[in-house]
Parts: structure tokens; sequence; C-alpha cells
């Protein structure tokens, strides 16, 4: 018999949402436990040293979406979480050229011009129009997804406030809003500009993480997710948590521990204890067994009703919705270690754009056929990466003139074709390295030495990221964030208020609104969701203002 | 390696000039370029502005060519005012607005002929006016970065000019302009309200043409400013600024935060007879409902100046702001431009007050102060229109 | 010469310009339909494929004109023929046939997913049907924002809306908002496995738009093609007959019609419409144009300077990327289909066979390339009198002009591809072939003046639909210039055989009360 004891709250999983549900409870003073399969917290939010004196964000990578709010709220900057933002970025071209994405407007501008002489205006209009959208959009992630079907006080409350927002746009910019929200980022980006080097580089925003290609309708609004974020305040801003992005985790994790919470790694759910349709507590897989009234599932929503609850205690609709819920494996990743900085012949030396994201993808129709090829259950001949040196401007990562890459690679499949048979089996260690050899080869457009420079090399696909991380699929979003997974559709139509239908259980990962990305607005808002259930709602801070 | 841009501001051609007579080291961003915000004093820059002739780098300047048989269709459908009406060889002061009438920007035409006009802004255009272009007969040409300009203000502007050998100008009515020499197109325009000309030519003449006025502009007190200076003329001028006193609607977040001509108070330069433009049918339906704002030129009790001063009615209600406000030292008046919500400042012109916060050594203090709106620039002097211009 | 005036002047006599005259005409309208061409009807309207044979040119079906509509326009009576069954071939012979919610094997034995099928299909059709509402009448323009009057009308519209969804009950109210926005592939491969009966669910979710089962949207695509039903019928006499029957009525209404009249320009004064001015200078003066060419197209008729700069942008953007191309073939004899019983044959036949086939079909078509199997909507046209008879195919996508252009070698080789995987389930097609007529999305475009040679005059997404269609801020079927109006396809609610578009642009002008 394995160890045995009582909480208020157990919340299972130490991902960042996990642990901000835990934070919040345990500022309320709640009794929180969290539970984590592996011998370290973060889930996909990780700082790992897997080759000695370097640090991989070896899942996320760079930091924008975490909610300034919550970063406030839980004291995190106390807790040793330092943001810094990074410079633009560079897309390369394969004769030599590179479109450079400047931090500077006035370089920026002149970039463009040097491409497309039409673009320069275009890309003022283009950011306008997304920026708009992201002041629409930025309100209601710390809120309930409005509920069309529910006439509670509540729902037609989130209704009322989604109408007021709405009818603060105007006539004409509801209609531009409703057609961003319902276009593909590849038409969105034809209508404004005419360079295809510079609609590829702005193009990665809205594929990245997603089984969908840049053509189809609904990644306008993935390009949106990936904008609405801020680093103080400028927002579509990306920057590097110091130390990794396990240092987004690890001051959760500390300010968690501070309000006097417990976590305990090393050991996952095997179950969550179900009695009478009340959830009562959790049993881990080294039989150890925690009770608590109130457990949170930092795990998605397939994982958590279809691997770890008794399904005969779910109603037979529910579980056929989460079946149907769609969390599909589509990118990858390699994290390198490397001996000096590769160099990059098309750019000047030290240039600030290469502090930034880089990219090879030099055309939407080249993107579009990285697609096509998942779509077949292979990995893309021609891929889509974004590419960072993080040791560049974290002196964390990398021992001194060494540095650290992180290469977030799309699209792999989960289901690796092998002769007309798609199985995760089929990713062995040869189709593993062949699909690393396919990037590096690739990264030759930009960095013609980089082989050289390898000292070691972590390569992960979406089997590997499941495997490790516990995401279905290695899907970084714990869902697809189409439109029938999104709002009061997430993640099972009549519970996307994080509650579920057995009480007491609730989601607090990014399978629920408002969605994946280190943005932790999940967890604050299942933490509202389970202090309310408490009688404990006014212990939350307002965040209207 | 490929070709890289330079990063941040660049020196226009006349940099080398500026820098060498900057004292004050206070430079800004002008369309990337960069401009001189203070030279010396600002306070002595207005003055020479008002008393003597004084050099201004409008290179930075937005220059826009529209050229073909269309033209004079393509500007016509642009702008809120009838190009027709303006002759050849003229510049006329225009307003150019988006579908809902808001305005987009404002600028100077300068029409060479029905088929050749040049558009001078403040705001990068090239991306709208391709659009506007569309389905016409028409070039456009970016020429920003291949013109350059001066600008030439004051009392003894147009002696200076004669000095240098271009009393030519002598017969150019306010608004008039001509080619004086090969090369050189000389206009009787400015931002000041005062007499003023402002010099076009190729970039890679325009140091040598700077050279020559500064020169002549010895005897006539020439002196070279930056925009806090100017930004004081303009204000006694009465002239509006973009994103001071209204906010260009392509830049908004918030569309609307967007104004249209009618309620800037420019209801003079929208002329509905002319045929279609854009935002014509937008800004008939607000010329009959009315407008929502009213940008207003108003004169401010007290000595101490008002931007971003709110505006209370019966010292209660808020009903506007001052979008900018300065001391003016020449008419020696609290002036400033402000907007307010209609009906105020319209319809309801009585009982308005401005509320100014003031710090006197530390010691912050509250003054409410009552406003009489103007209808007339706040600066007006016979010298700016005479022709052929006097001496000072 | 007495002066041409007309209270209305259509330009276009395809359907939905017919339905425009016949609703105008109807209601003592003095009406004028130009048509370009030599027959009225538009993708409706039948050609002769030989001496005395006829083909439909474009549409081969009909499947979405309600019966509301057809009686108002005073053709229901074509209707009253049987659906015809669908038909999904297989490769491996086990042909699916499809009636109403029915699923069965062409053999006549019961088909494993028939009950997911049978559930899928009716849901679908009850969803389509509520959503079909929102076509009768112009959509909302939402034009004084959430609080204006006119909005406020148009809400209450929507409200109705809402009420019949509320009535599905909530559970199928919250599916039916999971779903609409969905694509077709998870939809149909959450309900069955792959093969031809949901490659067939999802070939009528693609057809006619730039995207495949898999694109987001694809669902609202399928509940749009149900919103009558969706019953695939062959009118009485052909589809030539509705575009001979609507010109009969507008006739019979008192419309003038004109065919080989084309209009060089519409005329326009003091903002506001006067007339047309035909190729040749003949002026025919009106206080009111429909027009059922593109809306970019129109607004280029009236002169671009007479319309704000932004709706010309947004046309200028609209979507409205072609990719069906039709092959008319005329055969000397009715063919076989292996493993289907000859009583089938008269049967809507698709070769569609799985959700991945239609996928890849799609694929190329994004790189102005041709797909290797395309996917096939054929109809077998009841023979003539001397056994001949026209076998009409619908080939998707195909691009509007191919990388290399529309070459002859590119077009005997689409013609050829087309044949050959039809022959695969006739065997010995080939030789039956007398004559194959080939009409690409860029001839569409050049004989009808659709937009991008697009079945519907603009892609129907959802970012086109509604108060979007064809543009934000145009929904109203006004131009902006008084009196000017757009009619086809591109407006609300879009394209396929409904009348639709025509009759609302129409009961807008009435309403508007400019004639």
């Amino acid at each position: 018999m394995g160890r045995h004891d009582r909480y208020d709250a157990i919340i299972a999983g130490a991902g960042h949402n996990g642990l901000t549900t835990a934070c919040y409870l345990a500022r309320a003073g709640l009794r929180v436990l969290v539970v984590e399969k592996n011998d370290w917290i973060g889930g996909a939010a990780v700082s790992r040293s897997l080759h000695e004196g370097w640090t991989y964000s070896n899942c996320s990578y760079v930091c924008s979406l975490l909610r300034r709010e919550i970063i406030r709220d839980l004291e995190l900057p106390r807790f040793g979480l330092q943001v810094i933002p990074y410079e633009g970025g560079a897309t390369f071209t394969r004769d030599g050229d590179y479109f450079a994405y400047y931090s500077d407007h006035d370089a920026l501008r002149r970039e463009m011009a040097r491409h497309s002489a039409a673009d320069v205006d275009a890309y003022a209009r283009f950011s306008q129009a997304v920026m708009r959208q992201c002041r629409f959009i930025r309100p209601f992630l710390l809120r309930n997804a409005p509920d069309p079907t529910s006439l509670a006080p509540r729902d037609l409350g989130e209704m009322l406030f989604l109408v007021k927002r709405a009818h603060g746009l105007g006539r004409r910019e509801l209609g531009e809003t409703l057609r961003f929200w319902t276009m593909s980022i590849g038409d969105f980006l034809d209508e404004h500009f005419e360079s295809d080097l510079i609609k590829a580089h702005l193009a990665g925003s809205g594929i990245i993480g997603t089984g969908l290609g840049v053509y189809s309708p609904g990644t306008a609004y993935v390009l949106l997710h990936h904008y609405m974020g801020d680093v103080d305040g400028t927002i579509g801003a990306w920057g590097f948590a110091r130390g990794g992005m396990g240092a987004v985790s690890n001051a959760l994790g500390a300010s968690f521990e501070a309000a006097g919470g417990t976590i305990v790694t090393g050991s996952g759910v095997e179950r969550f204890v179900v009695q009478g349709g009340r959830v009562t507590g959790v049993v881990l897989e080294n039989g150890d067994s925690y009770d608590a009234p109130v457990v949170g599932s930092n795990m998605d929503v397939k994982r958590t009703f279809l691997k770890h609850t008794d399904r005969a205690a779910l109603p037979d609709d529910f579980v056929r919705a989460v079946e149907r819920f769609k969390i599909r494996g589509s990118s990858g990743k390699l994290n390198i270690a490397l001996d000096a900085l590769p160099e990059i012949p098309a750019a000047p030396k030290g240039a600030p754009f290469l502090r930034g994201d880089l990219h090879c993808s030099t055309s939407l129709a080249e993107l579009e056929r990285a697609y096509d090829d998942w779509k077949e259950g292979r990995w893309s001949a021609d891929p889509y990466f974004d590419m960072l040196i993080p040791s560049q401007i974290d002196p964390t990562m990398a021992p001194p003139g060494r540095h650290m890459m992180t290469v977030f690679v799309q699209y792999a499949p989960y289901d690796l074709d092998a002769d007309g048979v798609r199985s995760g089996e089929n990713w062995t260690d040869a189709a593993r390295q062949a699909f690393a050899d396919c990037v590096f080869d690739k990264i030759e457009q930009a960095m013609p030495d980089i082989r050289r420079h390898v000292l070691h090399a972590e390569i992960r696909t979406p089997r590997d990221i499941e495997r490790e991380v516990g995401l279905t699929e290695g899907n970084i979003f714990q869902g697809e964030l189409t439109f029938d997974q999104l709002l009061f559709n997430r993640p099972v139509p009549g519970y996307a208020k994080y509650a579920t239908p057995i009480r007491g259980l609730y989601l607090t990962g990014s399978t629920t609104h408002p969605g994946g990305g280190v943005m932790a607005a999940p967890g604050a808002n299942a933490a509202r969701e389970i202090l309310r259930g408490l009688g404990k709602a006014n212990r939350m801070p307002d965040h209207a203002a | 390696m490929a070709a890289t841009v330079p990063l941040g501001l660049v020196p226009t051609p006349l940099y080398s000039r500026l820098d060498a007579l900057s004292r004050a080291k206070a430079w800004t961003g002008w369309a990337g370029y960069i401009s001189p915000v203070v030279l010396d004093t600002a306070e002595f820059e207005y003055f020479a502005i008002r008393n003597q002739a004084t050099l201004f780098d409008v290179s930075p300047m937005h220059k826009y060519r529209i050229t073909g048989p269309d033209a004079e269709a393509v500007v016509n459908r642009l702008v809120t005012r009838d190009v027709r009406r303006i002759g050849d060889g003229r510049v006329g002061y225009a307003m150019w607005c988006d579908e809902a009438g808001m305005l987009i920007d404002d600028g100077t035409i300068f029409r060479f002929s029905a088929q050749d006009f040049r558009l001078c802004c403040q705001e990068p255009m090239s991306g709208w006016l391709r659009d506007a272009c569309w389905g016409f007969d028409v070039a456009l040409e970016d020429e920003s970065d291949t013109t350059a300009g001066i600008a030439l203000q004051g009392p003894t502007s147009f002696s200076l000019l004669a000095e240098a050998g271009l009393g030519a100008a002598a017969m150019l009515k306010p608004f008039d302009m001509a080619v004086i020499e090969p090369g050189l197109l000389i206009s009787r325009t400015g931002f000041t309200g005062d007499l003023g000309y402002e010099l076009w030519c190729d970039r890679d003449r325009v140091a040598a043409l700077w050279d020559r006025l500064w020169a002549a502009g010895a005897q006539w007190g020439v002196r070279a400013v930056g925009a806090e200076a100017l930004n004081l003329c303009r204000i006694e001028a009465g002239f509006i600024a973009a994103g001071v006193d209204f906010q260009p609607v392509h830049g908004a977040l918030r569309l609307h935060r967007g104004r249209s001509p009618l309620e800037l108070g420019f209801g003079k330069l929208v002329h509905f007879d002319k045929g279609h433009f854009n935002g014509r049918r937008a800004l008939l339906r607000q010329h009959e409902t009315g407008c929502a704002h009213h940008l207003r030129r108003i004169d401010i009790a007290g000595f101490k100046p008002a931007q971003g001063a709110l505006i209370y009615h019966r010292k209660k209600k808020e009903v506007g702001h001052v979008t900018s406000g300065v001391w003016s030292p020449t008419t020696k008046r609290n002036i400033a431009l402000a907007e307010f919500r209609a009906p105020f400042g319209k319809d309801i012109t009585d009982d308005l007050w401005v509320e100014i916060y003031v710090s006197q050594e530390g010691q912050w203090d509250r003054r409410i102060v009552p406003l009489a709106i103007v209808d007339a620039p706040f600066f007006r002097h016979a010298r700016a229109r005479a022709t052929p211009p006097g001496p000072f | 010469m007495p002066r041409d005036a007309f209270d209305v002047v259509l330009l276009g006599g395809g359907h939905n310009g017919l339905s425009a005259a016949i609703t105008l005409a109807r209601k003592g309208r003095s009406v004028c339909v130009l048509e370009r061409g030599d027959r009225t009807g538009g993708m409706a309207r039948s050609t002769q494929i030989a001496l005395g044979v006829e083909a439909p040119e474009v549409a081969h079906l009909l499947y979405n004109l309600g019966p509301r509509v057809a009686r108002e326009l005073g053709v229901a009576d074509l209707l009253e023929t049987p659906p015809l069954p669908t038909v999904s071939l297989a490769p491996d012979g086990r042909h699916v046939v499809i009636e109403g919610d029915a699923a069965r094997f062409a053999d006549g034995t019961a088909h494993p997913d028939a009950r997911a099928f049978t559930e899928l299909s009716a849901r679908l059709r009850r969803f389509a049907g509520i959503l079909a509402r929102l076509s009768l009448k112009p959509p909302p323009e939402l034009d004084g924002g959430l609080t204006d009057m006119a909005t406020l009308g148009e809400l209450a519209g929507l409200a109705r809306l809402g009420i019949d969804l509320k009535r599905l009950g909530r559970r199928e109210l919250r599916e039916f908002l999971r779903i609409v926005l969905g694509n077709a592939a998870d939809l149909v491969l959450d309900e069955m496995p792959d093969g031809p009966l949901a490659g067939a669910l999802c070939a009528d979710a693609v057809r006619g738009n730039h995207v495949g089962p898999r694109s987001p949207g694809t669902v609202f695509n399928l509940m749009y093609r149900l919103g009558n039903g969706g019953a695939p019928r062959l009118p009485r006499g052909g589809m030539g007959a509705l575009g001979e029957a609507l010109e009969r009525a507008a006739r019979a209404a008192g419309a003038d019609i004109r065919t080989g009249c084309e209009v060089a320009r519409i005329m326009v004064a003091d903002d506001r419409v006067t007339g047309v001015e035909l190729r040749g200078g003949a002026v025919i003066a009106a206080r009111a144009v429909l027009s059922s060419a593109g809306p970019l197209q129109t607004m280029v008729m009236a002169g671009v300077g007479h319309f704000d700069i932004e709706p010309l942008r947004r046309l200028r953007n609209l979507r409205c990327k072609g990719t069906v191309a039709k092959v008319n073939l005329l055969l000397r004899g009715a063919p076989a289909v292996t493993g289907l019983p000859d009583d089938m044959a008269p049967a809507r036949l698709l070769v569609a066979p799985s959700v991945q086939a239609v996928e890849r079909a799609f694929n190329p078509v994004k790189y102005d390339e041709l797909p290797v199997a395309p996917v096939l909507e054929a109809v077998l046209h009841p023979p003539a009198g001397d056994g001949r008879c026209v076998l009409s195919v619908n080939v998707q996508h195909i691009p509007h002009t191919p990388a290399g252009g529309w070459d002859d070698a590119a077009r005997d080789g689409l013609t050829g591809r087309t044949v050959a995987q039809l022959a695969a389930h006739m065997p010995g097609l080939a030789a039956l072939v007398e004559t194959a007529q080939l009409l690409t999305p860029a001839d569409i475009e050049d004989r009808f003046g659709a937009p991008g040679g697009h079945w519907h005059h603009g892609e129907m997404g959802i970012d086109q639909i509604l108060t979007l269609r064809p543009a934000n801020g145009l929904a109203g079927y006004r131009l902006g210039v008084r009196g000017l109006y757009l009619c086809g396809a591109a407006t609300h609610p879009g394209g396929d055989v409904t009348g639709l578009p025509g009759r609302n642009a129409a009961r807008q002008l009435l309403g508007d009360g400019i004639i």
C-alpha cells in the first residue's frame, strides 16, 4: 500500500496551466497538491539539460502569450521569471538572399521596399488589421466563452459582453472581424502583399501547431492566436524566458509552494477516482492515492477521459464527443547544441534579426505543399521551421561562445506512413534520423556549415512529444484550433466551462478555452470556476480593469 | 552577402548642413529621416520665423506624382475638394477620406496640368494611391526619396530669394507655383501662416540650393529652424496636424476615432457637387444628420498652455479636450485647437471651461479657466498675402 | 425611332437575371433583359452538341431550386420529375446507391454504414432546411451597428432563425454550432470509414468550390447544397427546358428580352444610374440597372470612379477561382456500367471513391496543376431517337488556367483523363465517343462572364457568405450608385440554380422605392 493523504484540491499534471490553477487555488486558501508523472515539472514549458552545459527549451521555446494579468497576480517575476523580448527574424532564400523582419520600424519599411515597393504600405495595413483583431479578442481570454445555447444569467452576461464588444467595432469592422475569423492566412496575405517571400515569412504563425495548411480557412485565426500576446504591452511581440521556458514553470512552481502548495513528481495519475458521479481523488501509477473533493486535470480531454477515467462514469454522448475531438500531431522539434554560431553567409555578421526567428520557407505554395505531404502521412519533404538561437541573448542557455538552437518543424505526422500503412510504430530510429536529416538539409539553405557545428541534437517527433510530455499525438495546443473546437465548442459543446460531467473534476489545460500556447489563461479560468463552485468566487482578482 | 538596408534614421541630403548648425543636437525621426526638433533654441527660431527668414528641411515629406490622361479624374475622386477649380500652376490644400468619410490625411496638391499632379503629405500614401489609381489610365510615382525640399518662411523670405537671384518668384501669389530656374520649382506655400515659399528640386541639387539661400540670407537674418518652432507657428496659423489634432483613420486601431473634414471644420473643402469622391456618400449623410464632434480654435484665459487639457461645460460636464495648445508669443494669447463633442463647440459655445494642471516648482495646482471660441486664424498678417511681397 | 426606356434594365439573361425580371415584371414594372449570347438561361442553358442533339452546357442537374421559388417563378411543373438516385462508383465494383437518406449497395445488399449515413444525412438536411430560411431574404447588413433600428429588424429576422434552431433542442443546437463551420472530412469520417459512401458526401461538399474535404467550411457548403433537400433532378425536358420556361414566364409577365445584346457601359449621372449603352452605341434608359455580371465587372462597366476605393479593393480580392470543368460526351449508344443494373444507368454517377481521393483531386489545383484522378459527377441523359446519347460530366478540381495554359494537349489530356476514368466503370466507353466538348473554367468565364470561371461567381466560403457576400459592406445588392444593383450568384445567398439572388435583388429594389 502506497502513500495516502487528503487535500482540498488535486491537480493532475504540473504543466504551466495546471500550476496556474494550483497557484490560484492555494492563494485562495486551499490545501492543494500537484502530481506530476515526470521527475520534473513544467509539462511542455520546460528547460532540460540533455547535453552537458546546455539548457534546452525542448518543447515550447518562446514566450508572449502568457497573460500579463497572471504574471502579476502570481508574482512570477518575484519567483524568478524574466522575459526578454527578441528582435525580429528572417527568412532565407535558396539563392542567398533573405527577408529580414526588423523591429526597427524604418529599417523594416526599407527592407519591405527592397523586396516589393507595394508591400511597404501593405504591411502597415496588415498589422493594423491584425492589431484591431487582437484588441477585440484579448478581453475574452480571461473569461468564459459565451455560450449561445444557454439562457443562464451568467452565460447571457457573457453573450452580452460579446455583443457589446462587437457593437463597439461598428459595422465595417464587424464584417472584417467575421472575415478574419473564417478565412485562410494565405488568402489574407494574398490580399495584402505581392512578395512571395514576405508572405511566406508572415504565414508561419498561421499554421504553427495545427493540422491545417496556409490556405485552409480558419488559419488567419491561428495567426491571431500567435499575435494576441505581448511582452510588456507590446502586442504581438515575443520573447525568451531567461533560463529557458522552464523558467515559467519554475516560477509558477515556486509561487505555488510559497502559497503553501505541495508538488509530488515521479508518478502520474493512473486513474481519477469517481464515486456516485463525483470525483473523490486520484490513484497514481506507483500506487499512492490522494483524496480531494476537487480535482483538476491538466491533461487534454482525450487523455483525461479515455485513458484515466472509468468510462462507466461518463455519459455516452460525452465519450463520443471526446472521441471525435481532434488532437493532431503536426509538428516536431530539433534541439541542438552548437560549438559555435554557424555562418550565415547571406546576412551581415551580428545583424539584429539573426537574434530572432529564422526560416527557410519562401512561398505560400511551398508551405501548402508541406501540408499536402503531412495529409499523406509523411513529414514535409520541404518543411517549414521556426528556428532560434536563444543563447545569443540568454547567457544561461549554453557555455560561453557556444550556442543552443531550437528548431520547431512543421509538418510531421503522428502516424507515419510506411508502405501505405500509417502508424506511430513507423517512427523508427532510422525514420527519426531521416526526418532530422531532411530538416538539416533545409537549414543549410541559410547555414551551409550547420552540420559541422552540431555537438548534440535531440530529435523530437510528435510521438516523442506525446511519450514524454503526455500531449496526445504531440499536439502543442491540446486540440486543434479550428472553429468547431474553439470558444463554446472547446473541448466539448456544453462543457466549455472547465467543469465536466463528473462533479468536482475540472479540466485546466489548453484543451479548454481559450486554447493552447503558454498562455496560462485556461488554468486561471479553471481556477475561477473551481473557486466559484466552492463559493469563493470573489477571491479572484478582477481583470476587467 | 545579400544587400542590406540601413538601420534606424538616415540623413537627408541636407543633414551635413543641419548638423553643422545644430547646437541643441535634438533630432527626431521623420519618415525614417533625421530631422531637427531644435537646432539652437526653439524660442529664437520661432521669432526668426515671425521676424526674419528661416529654412527648414522638408525633404522627408511624402511626395507622389500622378500623371496620365485620367490624372484629374483620379485626384478628384481621391480628395474632397474639386481639383478642377484649382488652376494649372496652382497648389491647393486638400483632404482625403476613407469610405466612411473619415480623414486619411491632408496635404497639398500641386496641379501642373490636368494630366499631371503632385501630392505632398505627412503619412505614407503609396498603398492608398495605388488603390485609388486602379482602373484608371494613370501612372503613379513615389517621388519622396528623389525630390527634396526646403521651406523658406518669414517676412524677409522674398528679399532673401531676390538676393539669391530668384526674384522671378515675385509674381507668385499665395498658392502659385512656378519653375523659376530649370530644375527648381518654387511654390508660395508653407505651414506658418506668414510670407513664405517652398523650394523643390532633385535630391542631388538641394545642398547647393541650401548654400545659395544661406549665403543670400546673411543680411536678411536667415536662420535654420526645427520642428518645435514650426509647430508653434502652425498652431498660430490654425493648421491641423495629423496624429495630433486628428487621428489618421488608417492608423487607428479604434475606427471610431476617425474624424471627418466636416467635423474638423473644413466643410468648405468638401465639394458635394463635383461628382463622386471617396467617402462622398458617407459625408453627405453626415452633412444631413450632423457631426458628432467639432474641432475649433479656442482662446483660453490665463497664460498657461493647455496641451491635453479636458474641457467642461458649466465646469461639470466633460465635453472635449485640447488637441494642440500653446502660448502664442506674437498674438500674446493663450491659444489652442480643441475637439468638442457635439453639440458643444458649435451650438453650445458658452460656459465652457478648460482644466489646466500647473506645476510650480513641484507644487501642482489645478485651474479652471474659461475659453472663447475663435473663428479666424490666430495669426494673420497682410504681408503674407501681398503680391509682389514687400521687402520685410 | 422611339426612345428605348424602361423602369429596369437587367444585365444578363441567366436564370438569376430572368428570375429578377419575372419578379419585377409581375409587379408591373417595365423590364428589359439584355443577354450577350443567343440563348438565355445562363449556366442552366443547353447547347447543341450535334445536329439535333442538345446537351446541358454547364449545370446538368437541379437540386437547389426550392418549391416556393419555383412556384413564384412559374416553373414548378418542371420539377415534377422523380429525383435521381446517386451512385458512388467503387473501384471494386461494389457501388453504393444513395436515395434520399438511404444508402445500399447496388446489388441490393445492405451497406454496413447505412444507419450512420441515414442519421448524418437526415441531420444535415434538417439543419440545412433551417439555414435555407436565410436565403429567402436579403442578408443582414448590420449597417448602423447593432443598436440601429434597421439592424434590429434584421436581427429580428435572425431571431426567427434562432427560434427554429432552438426548436431543434439544445443537444441538436449544440451539434449544429459545432459542425456548421467545420470540415466535411472530419464530419463524415467520424461516422463511417473512408470509402465510396464517405467519398460521395465529401465530393458534394466541395463541388463547385476551391476547397477539399479537409478545408474548414465544407460542412456549410454541403448544407447549402441540401437547403432544399438536395435531391438531384433532371427537370422535365432537360436542363435547357428550365431556362426556356423562365424566359417564357418573364415574357408572359411583360418583360422585353433581347439576346445578342452586349452592354458596353452602364450610364451614371449625378450618382444615379440612368441606363445602359450597348455595344454599337444604342442607349436604353432606365431608372434602375440590375447586373448579374460579376460585381467588379459591373463596377468597371459603370466606371470605377463612381465607387469608393475600398469596395473596389474588396472586390478585386473576391475569391473566385473556378475549379469545375464540364465535359459533354456524345455517345453512339448508352454505355453499360459494370456492376450496375441497367435501370440504374440514368442515375447521378459519382467517381469519388474515397475522401482521400477527393482531397487528392483537390491538391493540384492549389498550384494551377491538373489532378491525376479528378472527381467526376456524370449524368447519362435519355437517348435521342437514333440511340445516341449525351453523357455530361462535371470534372473537379480543374484550375482556371493550368501553369502551361490551355493548349490542345492540355485540353485533350483532360478530356482523355475524364473518359479513361469513366471507362474503368464503363468498358468500351472511349469507342462510343462521337464528339467530346470541354468547357474549362477559363471557357466558363469567357462564355458566362462568371468571375474566375467560378460556378458561384465567388467562392462560397464562410468569409464570403451572408453579410460578407459578395464583400463586406456590399451585402444589400446595392452598389452605392442609386439604382444600380447586383443580382447574380456573387450575391446572397450565392450559387447554384436557385433563382434566389435575382429574386431577392428584385425585391430589394422594389423595397428601396427607387422605381
